[in-house]
């Protein structure tokens, strides 16, 4: 059986899905943040008490990275996506601790045929982390490439 | 005792970090967990992308730069975490090998109206090759606790 790709005709602006769920592991959150980003806060438990946040969160660039796996494992798979340049306004709005559960919100705001590059396409998302009280914990604008549906012959 | 509180930066400064080599295992290690799409995790597939090889998922990238800020400044400053980051370019792939130089420079300063305690800072992040070419750039916000008063 093939599966049909999705390309960037395939895709419609104000059409919104989401990911399925992730439960943060306190473990990963130190393991990641031993590795990429040793602050106390996100490394100590004890330490993190006596912090702003009043307890161990995940470093932004940990909920960043289970964002991308749960994107990956639900999209991106099946997408005729040639990767991403990068992002804009990404923000970090609430803090993401241990136990928590995150899904991804996906929403197409722009499609822009490139001018340059008629097999290809760039496509805006707005990108939303929700927790389970249906909190944003973090939003992005992601920006992907898609290659064009092929010409049937 | 932090040697960076908000007051002690200033528009300009710069902090240079690296370089930091980046392995083959650590590429693969990280995508597996969080990226793992072909060109990212598996040899022979990714000679089939556009990459002609393993590159490093940019997410892992950014995770590395987060990672020379805080050995290059923010271990030794008065950190409160950061609201986001204003924009961020994934510019060339980071290839297994590469040794990575970081630069930060301060580009703007501005206290907290409502928290006399603290401020933010807008930093420009240029992440660089061997080579001199930029891979990676970012601006965005670190947010500072202000030196205490002496008692």
């Amino acid at each position: 059986m093939v599966i049909s790709k999705e390309y960037f005709e395939d895709l419609v602006v104000g059409a919104s899905r989401e990911t399925a769920t992730k439960t943060v592991d306190k473990d990963e959150i130190i393991e990641f943040g031993r590795e990429f980003d040793p602050q106390t806060f996100h490394i100590d438990e004890a330490a993190a008490k006596q912090s702003i946040f009043g307890g161990l969160i995940a470093s932004g660039w940990h909920t960043a990275a289970m964002a991308m796996r749960l994107i990956v494992d639900t999209f991106v798979r099946n997408a005729a996506s040639t990767g991403s340049p990068g992002f804009d306004n990404l923000r970090w709005l609430q803090p993401v601790r241990p136990g928590d559960v995150i899904r991804v919100r996906s929403t197409v705001v722009e499609k822009i045929p490139s001018k340059s590059r008629p097999n290809l396409g760039v496509v805006k998302f707005s990108t939303e982390v929700l927790n389970q009280r249906d909190e944003v914990v973090m939003s992005l604008t992601s920006i992907a490439m898609y290659n064009r549906r092929p010409n049937k012959t | 005792m932090p040697k960076y509180y908000f007051d002690d930066f200033r528009v300009g400064q710069v902090f240079d970090t690296g370089p930091r080599r980046v392995t083959k295992d650590e590429i693969v290690a990280f995508a597996r967990k969080f990226d793992p799409q072909p060109f990212h995790i598996d040899e022979e597939a990714a000679k089939k992308y556009m990459f002609g090889g393993i590159i490093a998922s940019g997410w892992h990238t950014a995770a590395i730069c987060m990672r020379m800020s805080v050995d290059g400044m923010i271990k030794d400053a008065a950190s409160l975490g950061s609201p986001g980051i204003d924009e961020l370019r994934w510019l060339k792939p980071v290839r297994p090998g590469d040794e990575l130089k970081l630069r930060m420079e301060v580009v703007e300063v501005t206290p907290s109206r409502s928290k006399p305690d603290r401020g933010t800072i807008r930093v420009h992040w240029t992440m660089s090759n061997a080579a001199g070419e930029p891979v990676m750039t970012m601006r965005g916000l670190g947010m500072y606790a202000r030196r205490p008063k002496a008692a």
